[in-house]
């Protein structure tokens, strides 16, 4: 057949070209289509081809072929489609679509809460503020959730694993064959982990800056705060819990901005072991540990390298970056204020300070611009006193 | 009319029959969108009908618009989005099918365009509209319903939808 037609059309190819030379552009479309026409006609009458030649006049006859093409009573299913396709669809879903399709049935449920799916859903919402700490924050919460909840109520757990493992069991069986059920157990570990953060229940180490300013603490501009936080997902905000002396600070409303992983794994009330001191100079941006006294966690606050008092701040002959002491400037404050400026010897800074003014510790020079224009952007449009 | 010509001389055909037995001619270099007919182009067997026995007449049809739509010089890309715009609002069942057979044909960007149709009419569905839009029967015990409720955030539920289009 297929020979045939291509016979045909280099038939009507020759022809075309033999007629070029004797007969107008005009005549030689018209001769083609006509024969193109009769050509279709044939086609139709006896043989059970659709020819599909860019040719409009041959739309009719498919159409009228489809009418009479018996609708098939078994019809697809989504369960019915190859696993690869499955996953195109799936993997386009968000995560309320992956918790409601994984509520269907037990197929589509071993499908909807695998790892891979809620890997892209975790990193692109969480991926920025969790770090490494709040990982392992989240290890120990599921070990002691699986432990109280033992203690709790030994036969409530006792059913709802035998529960489990015997669906986990069934999926397990019916697509992988025989293997451990712990490994099916663990195939919805992140999509668990996404909706402890996303329901709130789930709280995890992160850095709060500018703590309180919006409850009128202003003291505490530019600076960064270790807290307990959790998501509240109504308001796409989040509450935070300081710690302090004996009791809990509470914050709400915290939006997504004025939070970070820790930058260091260096924890609140330890002192950070400064690796920068030699290479601070003149317009470098830092972070610096404050505490009030000794019995407070550190925070972490911004400020800007600044010239000595022997320095007119002239770049061509300024030597504060080969002194052996430098000027730490803090700008929220005026010129004058007590919280303004501190001088640390470069060569032997730990912590200096004393009861009245609190104590600086270790300091992170910053060499992205990200974080540089992060503090920027939360600088008071005014100084403070 | 000379040039059309000539650029007729190259070119190709194929027969492709579907699983209800109808042939359907069509330009190699439209057909080998799909690498499955690509690959039996170049491994030499495309000589004769080439039968995809997993694809029904109704289903190829689209499948061919679609490789048509896709492969033609002359449509603008305005023309291609309002044809896919178009194309996804076919029945479900029609667009399960094509996503079987683009699966079978492996035609990548009509599989990706077909997956995301159907996301997008399922994404915001409460469980019990997916098992009826998809005539799928719950196998979980009304205990285990009742733990997967839990588990799934309250948050959630505020803003799905019931529908069955």
């Amino acid at each position: 057949m297929l020979f045939f037609l291509v016979s045909c059309f280099s038939f009507i190819l020759l022809l075309s070209k033999s007629w070029k030379s004797t007969m107008g552009d005009i005549s030689n479309i018209w001769f083609c289509e006509d024969f193109l026409k009769f050509l279709a006609s044939w086609f139709r009458k006896g043989r059970n081809t659709i020819s599909y030649l860019n040719l409009p006049l041959m739309k009719k006859p498919v159409e009228s072929k489809l009418e009479n093409v018996e609708k098939k009573e078994d019809e697809i299913s989504l369960l019915d489609l190859p696993d690869l396709t499955l996953e195109c669809i799936f993997e386009r879903l968000p995560p309320n679509g992956l918790c409601s399709m994984a509520a269907v049935c037990s197929y589509l449920r071993e499908k909807c809460t695998s790892d891979h799916l809620w890997e892209k859903h975790m990193k692109e919402k969480w991926g920025a503020l969790i770090g490494s700490a709040a990982y392992r924050e989240w290890q120990c919460y599921i070990a002691s959730r699986n432990n109280d909840s033992l203690l709790e109520n030994p036969r409530k757990k006792r059913d709802l694993l035998g529960k489990f493992s015997e669906i986990r069991k069934f999926l397990w069986n019916r697509s992988k064959g025989n293997e451990d059920n712990s490994k099916v157990r663990s195939s919805s570990a992140i999509m668990d982990w996404y909706l402890s953060l996303e329901s709130g229940t789930f709280w995890f180490s992160a850095q709060v800056f500018n703590r309180e300013v919006q409850n009128g603490h202003v003291g505490f501009t530019l600076s960064c705060y270790d807290a307990e936080v959790s998501y509240d997902c109504n308001t796409n905000t989040f509450r935070a819990r300081y710690p302090s002396q004996g009791r809990r600070i509470v914050e709400e409303n915290i939006e997504w901005n004025r939070l970070r992983a820790p930058t260091v794994d260096t924890p609140p009330y330890v002192l950070h072991v400064s690796d920068c001191l030699s290479d601070l100079k003149p317009d470098d941006h830092f972070e610096i540990q404050w505490r009030k006294s000794k019995e407070f966690a550190y925070g972490w606050w911004y400020g800007v390298v600044g010239h000595l008092e022997s320095c007119n701040g002239n770049k061509l002959n300024c030597h504060c970056h080969s002194s052996d002491t430098v000027l730490l400037e803090f700008k929220q404050y005026t010129p004058g204020s007590r919280w303004r400026q501190i001088v640390i010897n470069r060569k032997e800074h730990r912590e200096v300070g004393n009861e009245a003014d609190g104590f600086y510790g270790g300091i992170r020079k910053l060499y992205s611009d990200k974080e540089i224009s992060l503090w920027k952007s939360l600088c008071p449009s005014s100084t403070l006193e | 009319m000379a040039e059309a010509s000539s650029s007729i001389t190259e070119k190709f055909f194929l027969t492709l029959k579907s699983s209800d037995g109808d042939e359907f001619v069509l330009e190699e270099s439209i057909a080998i969108q799909s690498i499955t007919i690509k690959n039996m182009v170049e491994d030499g067997c495309s000589s004769s009908v080439i039968p995809l026995s997993k694809v029904d007449t109704e289903t190829l049809i689209k499948v061919i618009e679609y490789m048509k739509m896709h492969s033609s010089t002359s449509s603008n890309e305005e023309e291609i989005e309002n044809f896919d715009k178009k194309f996804v609002s076919n029945s479900i069942n029609t667009i399960l099918n094509i996503l079987e057979a683009a699966n079978f044909l492996d035609i990548n960007n009509l599989l990706e365009l077909c997956a995301e149709a159907v996301a997008n009419r399922i994404k915001n569905k409460t469980p019990e509209a997916v098992r009826k839009i998809f005539n799928i029967t719950s196998d979980f015990t009304p205990e285990e319903e009742a733990e997967i409720r839990n588990e799934t955030p309250w948050a959630f539920e505020g803003n799905l939808d019931h529908s069955l289009d």
